[in-house]
């Protein structure tokens, strides 16, 4: 435990130096990173652990940010509180959803939460509170000043996203070595052995989801920060789509393979628009060219790695050894 | 009284083509165990290329035919080049139970991309086959128009023929066959692979006219059927999963709840009231109204 806490504070450090090196846009993409991988552990968490599917965490993750967005217009206060807000109110959410996800099996789960990711975004246009289609403002304010005049809006972004995604990994990881996250596996192997063991399966299913969108939703309100707004066109079921398979490229059971999912799905535009000036670059080329990569990769990859690439080389190791 | 008969009559009409949403799930999930969310993919593909047959030629019922042609071509190249080799790769560990429905959702990005690149995301339309005006009895103009008529009509012919294919042909009896016992089946002699690509092929071609149908009274975009897959899904779970009738009527009453719904509530409620249903159905009558007190899940 100690030893992990040092590892963290070590990595977080490291990760402040190459932020001081790296120009504007990486430092940007350096809080995108972040977000993703708090996101991808919250599906490591549901899926891989508790062996519950979720195709909506984009929806999660709305909950999240409108949260977020709404605290820190409405009430005020310092920002971390619009994030711990964010936080609870989709713990909340999740609980009354897992509620009811908790009796599901695989195929009625996997629908309800698609239906939830179609359906938020376009309920959230609905409603004149939640700002329509513009959205509402989320502006976490400039970086206090004794850090600088050279310390930017970016890497302001940076330091937030960082922080918050090394404190919930540590956080996450810690839950999934411990009793729960023991339990969780046992379900997912067995669920009824695990019943038979004495472990309250629908209780810790509905835990589970509880957590589970509690990360998503703290994801969200980063989403939020990064891009200054909440929007449904910001969490549309295209990032439920891009999550999915970040998670089953981070190899679906695997907390630190979510950094390897994040850059992934933080590189995957920066390829498509490479490709796209290249092979002459017209708008459509522009508009599709990342969801075509995205769909590749996740039917490639859960056809042939379906627990992610990192499994397919363990047991290769095995099978020699 | 009159909005109510129009309420009706309209709900009649959206919930006919979630009917034919629903069955092409219902068809897939009897045959393959799999929720195929990639149907609205199938069914969105089928749909442009019905939409280049309708504007070069004009011919609503030509483009339908194409369409369904289309869709069952697709529907069935989807189970023979995609869903064999996923199973053929049947994997353990903690993605292989999630794996199938999670390439479904592949495809469907894969097939909306696709689209996009070949068609653009701007709103195209097809010139509906009938008047979207609506009848008028004496003096009033009622919201209930030709078109409407016109789906019901066309979505009750090929529930017709879909009853007729299942209840009366052999191929009717292998599909049931192969869908309720696929081992027995195999033993009795029926190539339930083959088979199980057939179903997959009338779903699409369902799909597909599902599609041609809902773009005729609205529009065509690489997203618009988002909402049909959504609602056909609450169909099918309202009827079970299992039962093509039962998500027929799951179908009819979805429609006509969602449509008083916006006839008397407003816009802004019809997708929560969609979600209720699915939530209040899953969690009162899991195994759908079908259902005769026998247990599936555990």
């Amino acid at each position: 435990m100690r030893k992990k806490l040092t590892l963290f504070i070590l990595l977080g450090w490291i990760l402040l130096l190459i932020g001081d090196r790296v120009d504007e846009l990486r430092v940007y993409q350096g809080a995108q990173i972040a977000m993703y991988a708090i996101a991808l552990s919250s599906i490591v968490l549901l899926t891989g652990y508790s062996g519950q599917v979720s195709l909506g965490n984009g929806a999660m993750m709305a909950v999240g940010g409108y949260a977020a967005a709404l605290t820190l217009n409405n009430l005020g206060g310092p920002v971390w509180f619009a994030f711990v807000m964010a936080v609870f109110v989709s713990a909340l959410f999740g609980a009354f959803l897992g509620a009811a996800a908790a009796r599901l099996s695989g195929p009625y789960l996997a629908g309800t939460t698609l239906a939830l990711a179609v359906g938020l975004p376009e309920i959230a246009n609905q409603f004149d509170f939640l700002g329509g289609v513009p959205g509402l403002l989320f502006d976490v304010g400039f970086p206090p000043e004794r850090l600088g005049e050279e310390f930017t809006q970016y890497k302001w972004f940076f330091w937030i996203a960082t922080f918050l995604a090394l404190l919930s990994l540590f956080i996450t990881s810690n839950i999934l070595q411990s009793r729960y996250g023991r339990t969780w596996r046992a379900i997912r192997s067995n669920s009824l052995a695990a019943e038979l063991s004495g472990v309250h399966v629908g209780r810790m299913k509905i835990l589970a989801f509880t957590i589970s969108s509690a990360i998503a939703g703290l994801a969200g309100a980063v989403l939020a920060m990064t891009i200054s707004l909440v929007a449904p066109g910001a969490y549309t079921l295209a990032l439920s789509f891009a999550l999915v398979t970040g998670a089953v490229l981070a190899g679906v059971s695997s907390l630190p393979g979510v950094v390897f999912g994040a850059l992934i799905l933080v590189a995957i535009p920066e390829v498509a628009d490479v490709l796209a000036t290249r092979w002459g670059g017209d708008e459509n080329l522009n508009n599709y060219l990342p969801g075509l990569i995205v769909s590749v990769l996740l039917i490639l990859s859960v056809i042939f790695t379906p627990n992610g690439p990192g499994e397919k080389l363990k047991s290769r190791h095995h099978k020699k050894g | 009284m009159q909005k109510l008969l129009e309420t009706f009559l309209i709900g009649l009409s959206t919930g006919s083509i979630y009917a034919l949403m629903s069955i092409a799930l219902v068809l897939v999930w009897r045959s393959t165990r799999v929720v195929n969310f990639a149907q609205a993919g199938q069914a969105m593909l089928s749909t442009y290329i019905g939409f280049e047959i309708a504007t070069r030629t004009e011919i609503f019922w030509l483009a339908l035919i194409i369409a369904i042609a289309a869709g069952a071509l697709v529907g069935a190249g989807v189970d023979y080049f995609f869903m064999r080799v996923l199973f053929k790769h049947a994997v353990s560990g903690p993605a292989a139970v999630v794996a199938p429905v999670i390439a479904t959702l592949g495809l469907l990005g894969l097939v909306r991309s696709i689209v996009g690149l070949v068609w653009g995301g701007e709103f195209k339309s097809i010139k509906a086959p009938a008047s979207t005006d609506g009848f008028t009895i004496g003096e009033t103009t009622l919201p209930f128009s030709p078109l409407n008529l016109l789906i019901i009509v066309t979505v009750f012919i090929i529930l017709i023929a879909l009853a007729i294919i299942f209840q009366r042909t052999n191929l009717g009896l292998s599909l049931r066959a192969s869908a309720y016992a696929p081992e027995i089946a195999q033993l009795a002699g029926i190539r339930t692979a083959r088979t199980r690509t057939i179903g997959w092929a009338i779903a699409g071609g369902v799909g597909g006219v599902a599609g041609m149908l809902n773009t005729a009274s609205n529009f065509l975009s690489p997203y618009s059927l988002d909402l049909l897959l959504v609602f056909g899904f609450i169909a099918a779970v309202i009827g079970g999963l299992e039962s093509m009738v039962g998500s027929v009527v799951g179908a009819l009453i979805l429609g006509i709840a969602l449509t008083f719904i916006l006839n008397y509530v407003g816009t802004s409620l019809v997708f929560i009231g969609g979600f209720v249903v699915l939530i209040a159905v899953l969690l009162l009558k899991p195994d759908g109204i079908m259902a005769r007190g026998k247990v599936r899940r555990a």
